[in-house]
Formats: C-alpha cells, structure tokens, sequence
C-alpha cells in the first residue's frame, strides 16, 4: 500500500463481517461458553456483556486464538479461522493492561506489527506517524510505556493494534483501568476512530453504560450462553429476559400471577403487563418509569405503600416503598422541586403497563 | 531499603546487625596491609608486601585463574538450562515441569556437606575427581537452584498479555521469545549471572570433596593456606576477593539498581 495515503484507511462500513458458530469452550469440571452463535455485519461494534466469569472474555480469547476452541467455528470474512494460529489471524487486540512492550519505545511498540508484517522502513515510519496522530499522541514516539499516563498507554495499544490494519479489532474491558472521567474520553475516542476506520469490533465489557452508550448491538452473556443480543435499546426497553432487564439498567423484580389475558394480581391489586402469561411470572419495573404521588399521574397500574427509605445519590433520589409484602424501589430527578413524602408516611405509586415487563416465572 | 521510614530503636539495632556481621570483613582489610610474618592485629607495621606476594604465588595465582573460569563456565551453563526450563516451568505449567522445578531446585535443600560427599561417592566411581569438567558439573547442582528461582520468579512477574499481544500483531512462537520475553527479562538474567558466579566463585564445601592437588580453586586454596601456613597473604587474597564481589554488586546494582533485580 502506498506510504502517502492516511492510516488506517478503511472506509465506514468496509469492515469484515464475524460469524461464530456454535462456538464453546469446555474445561474439566465446567462449560466457559456454551453452543454461542453471533453474527456480526462489517463495520459495527458489538459490545459483550456480562458478569464476570460469563464467557465474555473467554470468547474474545478464543476469537483471537489465544486459547483453542473445544467445538464451533469462527468465520471472519467467510473463511474459517478456528484453527489459524494467533500470529496468522490477522486481529489487533487491545488488551486491560496496555500490554505494551516495556523495553521498546512508543514508536517501536506502534512498529512491531508492521515489522511482522515485512513492511519497508519508510511506509513503517509513515504509518506509525499517521497512527500515533490518530490518537492524538504525536511527538511521544521516543518515550517509553512507563513515562506516559494509563489513557495515553491504552491510546498507544490502540493505535499498535490498528496501525496493522486488521480484519477484526477486539477489545478486551480497554477502559476499566482508567478512572470515570477519560474513561468517558476514551469511550467517545475508541467510537469515534471505530467508525471512522469502518472495522469491525468486539468489546468485552461488564460495564453496561459503556455498552449502551459505544455500540451498535450488545450481546448479553451469562454463565456462558446468550442471553440476548440487541441494539442498545431493544436490550434496554424489551430484555428478553429478567436477567438481562436487571444486568442492563436497574428493575424491580416482583412476583405476580397472571390469568393469561395480561391482568396480573400482585398483593392484591389487579396490574397490567405488557404480556399475556399466566400462572406465576416475574414483573419487573425500572424505579424511574414509576411515580410517586403525582396527582396528575397517566399510568393504568398503581398501587400503594409506606415510604421505608431514602437515599440521595445526587443526580437522583432513591426511594424505598414498602406494599404489602413487596419492596418496590423508585426513583426520581432532584430536579423536581416538589417535596420528598416522609419515611412512615403513605404514598401512591403509578406506572404504565408499557412499562411493566412480565417474564414467566423459570425464565433466567 | 528505606532507612528514612525506620524509627531510631530501629536504625540502631540495624547498625548493631550490620556491625556485628561485617565487623571480621572489615578487619580483613588492615590485616591485609600488615608487614608482619604471621597474621596478628593490630599489625606492627604496615606494608604492600603481601598483595605483592600473592602474584609471585604460584599456586594461589593458578587457582585464581582457575575459580574464574569455573565460575564463568558454570554460570554460561546455568543460564542456558536454567533459562528454556525456566520458561517452560512457568508458561507451560504441568505436573511434569513441576517435578521438573522441583528435582532442579533440590539441591538448595540440602545439607551442603551431604550434597559434597555424594557428588564424591559418584564422581570417584566416573573417574572426575580433580578435574575442571567434574568441578563444573558439581558447582551447577548449587548454581542451578539459585537461577532457576531467580529466573522463574521474574518469568512469573511478567505479564504474559503481552507476549498475547506481539502474537496477535503476528510473531510467531520463537519470534516472541526472542524480541519480547527475552529483553523483558534481562534483569532477571543480570541477576541470575551475577548470583550464579558469585555462588561458584565462593563455593568452598563441595570444591573441598573434589579438588586434588592438581587442581584446586581460590577459596580451598585459601583454606589450606590457613591451615597450613596463616600469614597475612590470605587476608589480601581476601581483601581482592572482596573487591571482586563488590564490584559484581556494583555492576548490576548500577545497571538495574538491586532492589529492582534481587528483592522483587
């Protein structure tokens, strides 16, 4: 490729696209990922999420073929790289820990793929100039690792994994070393030269505001199998599951039961859900969707209940009512200039039935 | 160490310790100057003499000679195994390469003069005694220990992600080794050298089993020597010896700094 053309230089949308299939990992006594199918378009950023000890990580690892698969393929661009090695597969990587090459400069740490890779000293340059620009760390290529901050040495990682061009960038919870405020820098940064570069990219992350907020689809783990995968707001406002609705954003889990025509009775009080199930089901409520005794309140569903605690968490107030014998958790803006009811006192809830999410009770 | 955190109780029974362990090393080097025939302190007058006597002394100047080639073959050696073992100890964890460590390290478990008459047992059957080849294969039962530990605990400390990630910019297996695992431990290596030469320089227990008259390394010789004639020439050998151990000290301390290589 010629030197004088800006680097990394895929377009948006040009990316390769990632298909796994089927793909788990067994040890001795337990399954890591189990029976996982995933297809990822060229050019979009899919974050995956869970707990940790979900298969996230594992899954990354077994992408880059940094540990063997025990069943499954993984297909990149249509062609099966299950069993490429590492060094052959073509992936950058950007690791938790930076790890960057100590003993090497920044330059030549930004250098050492290209020079796997049997590229002329002169494009070698050019490129690592043109990388080590896009991460806005021009002038740093003579220091060392050790000399630059945690944000400035995940720049460096990214710009080394980038600079190779590769066919699929995976990420590896890139941002949990750094405190909360690069870390937002860095999130927009990642996004940004992601969509700039048009490549493909997995971002492993237990971190759902950075899923939410970075990616085009988030693909929900735990106890590695899929959960659901989604567009950040189909995971939000429809989670295929209570776990999902719990992991992602916060949600009351309530237990109902249902006639099976989408009228539940929870302690006592008819409620209506977004889905017809009956028997006992799981309901599950996010604390912000629900108001508290607001006369003008539009909800089909309330109930009432005894204020049993307050905590202030500065952009919000997190309110514990007590009904019957259910804790339901709201939450509202400390925006709002109305007075907070006292704890003791008798308070009434309203929510839409849009907004109550019912699962049936052996869902995960 | 940081001095400037300890409290005086502290400080003084440190410098109490220290006293009382280099006290008899420092008294060498006045008694290295002395003029006298035998070995008395304080010496009645002082003198050059005896370091002069060293390099008229024959036998002294051939066992010099001898303890340092010893001690630079043993140490080439040890490194060469210690270095494939140890990376094989620590990056390929199994129940054979634990065996491994453990039959490797052994040797530091037991008692020197037990180790010294067996190598003798074994070694007179083979036919060995006396020679350089036998000297070197007994000093790498003890230098071998001290750089697999030395090594593998470095090889521990190292984060393997990163030899993760030069295999995901496209080094294969050896490629990695040598750009990446291998200067990344150059301290450790420092370390092990300098800990490997100074272990077989200093080695007197087992050498003593094995020399012969024609034969011998600086440190038996310098036992001898006491025994059979103590004049102040085995304080000058033992202020030179001194010299050199510190100046091996100094190197790595200067090229790494110690705490950094050898308390990690």
């Amino acid at each position: 490729m010629p030197s004088d053309q800006p680097s990394p230089s895929r377009t948006a949308g040009t990316g390769v696209p990632l298909h796994l299939r089927g793909l788990t990992k067994k040890y001795q006594d337990f399954v890591g990922v189990d029976n996982l199918n995933l297809d990822i378009q060229g050019g979009e950023l899919v974050a995956l999420l869970g707990p940790s000890g979900c298969g996230k990580t594992t899954t990354l690892r077994m992408v880059a073929g940094l540990i063997p698969v025990t069943s499954g393929e993984i297909l990149v661009g249509g062609r099966d790289v299950t069993s490429t090695p590492t060094y052959q597969r073509d992936m950058g990587l950007v690791f938790q820990s930076y790890a960057l090459f100590p003993h090497m400069t920044i330059a030549q740490n930004v250098a050492f793929g290209l020079e796997m890779r049997g590229i002329g000293k002169d494009e070698i340059k050019a490129r690592v100039r043109d990388a080590l620009r896009m991460v806005h760390l021009e002038g740093k290529e003579d220091r060392k690792p050790t000399q630059l901050s945690g944000g400035q040495q995940q720049r460096v990682a990214l710009a080394r994994a980038l600079v190779v061009r590769p066919s699929i960038l995976l990420l590896d919870e890139p941002l949990s070393n750094l405190d909360a405020k690069l870390r937002d820098e860095m999130r927009r940064e990642i996004r940004e030269i992601q969509q700039k570069t048009g490549i493909t990219a997995l971002f492993v992350t237990h971190d759902q505001v950075e899923a939410l907020a970075m990616c085009d689809k988030i693909v929900v783990m735990q106890a590695g199998k899929l959960m659901q995968a989604g567009t950040p707001r189909e995971i939000y406002e429809a989670p295929a599951n209570p776990f999902v609705a719990s992991f992602v954003g916060r949600a009351n889990r309530l237990t109902a039961r249902g006639d099976g025509s989408g009228r539940y009775g929870l302690s006592g009080v008819e409620i209506r859900g977004s889905a017809g199930i009956s028997g006992n089901v799981t309901m599950m409520i996010r604390p912000h969707r629900i108001t508290i005794n607001d006369p003008a309140a539009a909800g089909e569903n309330g109930l009432s209940g005894r204020l049993t605690e307050v905590t202030y968490v500065g952009d919000l107030v997190q309110l514990e009512v007590a009904s019957g014998d259910q804790t339901i958790m709201v939450e509202r803006s400390t925006r709002s200039q109305e007075a907070l009811p006292t704890i003791g006192e008798s308070v009434s809830l309203n929510w839409s039935a849009a907004d109550t999410m019912v699962f049936s009770e052996d869902a995960p | 160490m940081d001095n400037n955190r300890m409290g005086l109780p502290m400080k003084l029974l440190v410098s109490i310790l220290f006293l009382y362990l280099l006290t008899p090393v420092i008294l060498v080097f006045p008694l290295s100057f002395s003029d006298d025939q035998t070995l008395a302190f304080p010496p009645s007058s002082w003198s050059l003499r005896w370091y002069r006597a060293i390099f008229g002394d024959g036998r002294m100047m051939d066992a010099f000679i001898t303890s340092l080639g010893l001690a630079t073959v043993v140490t080439l050696l040890s490194i060469v195994v210690a270095l494939p073992a140890s990376y094989a100890i620590v990056r390929f964890p199994s129940k054979v390469t634990n065996a491994l460590f453990n039959l490797l390290t052994a040797p530091l478990l037991l008692p020197t003069i037990v180790l010294g008459l067996g190598i003798l047992i074994v070694f007179a059957s083979l036919g060995v005694m006396g020679s350089f080849s036998g000297l070197v294969m007994a000093h790498m039962t003890v230098t071998l220990p001290y750089a697999l530990r030395v090594l593998t605990t470095f090889l521990t400390g190292l984060n393997l992600t990163v030899e993760e990630a030069a295999a995901t910019l496209g080094a294969r297996p050896m490629v990695v080794f040598r750009r990446i695992t291998l200067p990344a431990m150059t301290p450790g290596l420092i370390a092990a050298t300098a800990l490997c030469f100074l272990v077989s320089f200093d080695e007197v227990v087992i050498t003593l089993f094995l020399a012969g008259p024609r034969m011998t390394t600086l440190p038996v010789e310098l036992y001898h020597r006491v025994e059979m004639q103590p004049d102040p020439l085995v304080a000058s050998v033992s202020a030179l010896i001194i010299g050199l151990t510190l100046a091996v000290v100094l190197i790595v301390d200067r090229s790494l700094g110690l705490n950094k290589t050898f308390v990690k």
